[in-house]
């Protein structure tokens, strides 16, 4: 059976104890803070201090996979197309003969892979240590549109849905004497054909899904919505809110100055 | 005079696709703590009218409606599916159905209608714990609903449904995956929730189990009503072999009795007054 997708696993680390609601600051603040600075530093830094975050959220491994996964190839790909062929590029680090490799070049593809990163490394911590139900719950109470929270919650549970329907469909045809295993390109042969079906029973079943939820309340009009998981915001939570907010305010004055060349 | 909580008039309704009528001129009433039973072949409308009284007909199963459905005072093409939630809910023939997708566990899924009811948090976990224990999936509360067996998401179903404490119960086959034994557990739970004064309107093809539990059945056929009588009544009628429904062994038993000349009384529909009607035949 298909297991449900949860990337959350509980890990009682101080960050599972901020409320979800402020969990999602940082990634704007940080995000919006490295993407409008002038020079790659700060997105350089952030991503170092989310490094040191991931580390105390028990999620070092995982974090630095995904971080050099996606950072290595986006950042050799790139500079190759900046550094080489950058319309800014006036200063040369290096001359390859028919192509050289320019400076602006490199630190603009640079400052768009830490943006990228600042982004990406946000969002995977968040991820990582936030229980969806609980953000969810966390967002309507807040005064999101429930329909907005069940987008989010049933976007997570349409793929270990429709695996559970791929798995049915392969027993079936594992049943009627169609060999679903071998090589990678006979399961690739075997497994195209079973698309369709899928993906139009899922759509199927969106269908059924709105009539469950409806027979069960869902869109009841003039009822707030209350949710069985704990929604919590602590005094912490409001400072640590108001930090983040501070941090991009900051952020956007010294950026002002500097391209004002105030400082 | 008892009060009707549900009143079904003159019902048509045809599917979009369809050329004949699922449901043609259908009337009846249900009373307030009733036991009321559907039966009737396959194709007969059975689902169509389960789906007709919890609004889903004509919002979801799109077609030409006409005539009206009535639930406690309310007509159904002037309320929302999910306000008449609070006065009927359905069990579903696929409990796979039933499920919201939206929770990591079964406690939250059972817990989800009522968030969407308002219902404050502390109240929510009591009903939770009550309906688990009920159900007896208490054991499975942190467990994630995909994870489930096919009779264990059944549970969940009508725990989901029975949750939101409504004052009318639908169920259409609601047991099909479920053993026996299951099968039996959960209709002991409805016939408890009946005494309470819940109505229950069951759609079944176990005809011993509706003998035991209807107060009142009706028959469908080909989408019209065919009768809506006593179980005793119903299952006595040599007619009803006419739609596709087989009576409870016993009235078998009774009628091979009643030829051979060991018994003269009425046909019995359920266990224990056949023992005694066979009790007598083996003395005579």
């Amino acid at each position: 059976m298909a297991k449900a997708y949860n990337s959350y696993v509980k890990r009682d680390t101080f960050k599972e104890n901020i409320s979800p609601n402020v969990k999602i600051w940082p990634i704007f603040s940080y995000g919006l803070s490295a993407i409008i600075f002038p020079n790659i530093y700060l997105g350089l830094g952030l991503i170092v201090f989310l490094f040191i975050l991931a580390f105390f959220s028990k999620l070092f491994k995982g974090f630095t996979k995904i971080m050099l996964g996606f950072g290595i190839p986006i950042t050799l790909m790139l500079i190759f197309i900046h550094g080489f062929y950058g319309s800014k590029n006036e200063t040369i680090l290096y001359d390859f003969g028919p192509v050289q490799l320019g400076l602006e070049g490199v630190l603009h593809a640079l400052k768009i892979v830490s943006s990228l990163l600042v982004f990406l490394g946000t969002f995977y911590i968040m991820n990582h240590t936030t229980y969806t139900g609980k953000l969810v719950a966390s967002l309507t109470a807040s005064g999101v549109n429930p329909k907005v929270g069940y987008l989010v919650l049933a976007s997570l549970n349409v793929v270990p849905q429709m695996q559970r329907k791929l798995s049915v469909i392969q027993e079936a045809q594992t049943a009627r004497g169609v060999e679903t295993k071998g090589s990678l390109w006979h399961r690739f042969k075997v497994f195209v054909p079973l698309l369709g079906p899928v993906v139009l029973s899922s759509l199927t079943d969106a269908q059924e899904r709105g009539m469950t939820l409806e027979t069960r309340g869902f869109g009841i009009k003039n009822v707030k919505q209350t949710h069985y998981v704990e929604v919590f915001y602590t005094k912490t939570d409001k400072i640590i809110k108001y930090m983040l907010i501070g941090f991009f305010i900051v952020t956007l004055i010294i950026t002002i100055l500097m391209r004002l060349s105030v400082i | 005079m008892r009060e009707v909580v549900v009143k079904v008039e003159d019902l048509k309704f045809r599917y979009r696709e369809g050329k004949k009528r699922a449901l043609d001129g259908v009337s009846f009433e249900v009373f307030k703590g009733e036991f009321f039973c559907i039966i009737g072949a396959n194709g007969s409308g059975k689902s169509t009218l389960c789906n007709a009284l919890v609004g889903l007909v004509p919002y979801y199963f799109t077609g030409n409606k006409k005539g009206s459905v009535v639930i406690d005072g309310v007509d159904t093409d002037n309320s929302s599916i999910a306000e008449l939630s609070q006065k009927i809910g359905l069990v579903f023939q696929n409990p796979f159905n039933q499920l919201s997708y939206t929770a990591s566990n079964v406690a939250e899924e059972l817990a989800y209608g009522l968030g969407n009811h308002g219902v404050p948090r502390d109240e929510m976990i009591k009903r939770v714990e009550y309906v688990a224990k009920l159900m007896r999936i208490d054991h499975i509360l942190h467990k994630n609903p995909l994870e489930l067996s096919g009779g264990q998401v059944q549970r969940v179903a009508f725990g989901s449904t029975f949750i939101l404490e409504p004052n009318i119960l639908v169920l259409d086959e609601c047991t099909t995956q479920l053993d026996p034994l299951g099968s039996e557990e959960i209709f002991d739970i409805v016939k408890e929730l009946n005494k309470t004064g819940i109505t229950v309107i069951m759609v079944d093809h176990d005809m011993e189990r509706v003998a035991r539990c209807a107060d009142r059945i009706m028959v469908l056929d080909k989408g019209k009503t065919v009768c809506i009588d006593t179980p005793d009544a119903i299952f006595s009628n040599p007619d009803i072999v006419n739609y596709n429904i087989e009576a409870p062994d016993y009235v078998s038993i009774c009628k091979a009795l009643k030829e051979r000349g060991y018994y003269s009384g009425d046909y019995k529909i359920t266990e224990e007054p056949t023992v005694e009607v066979v009790k007598e035949a083996l003395v005579k």
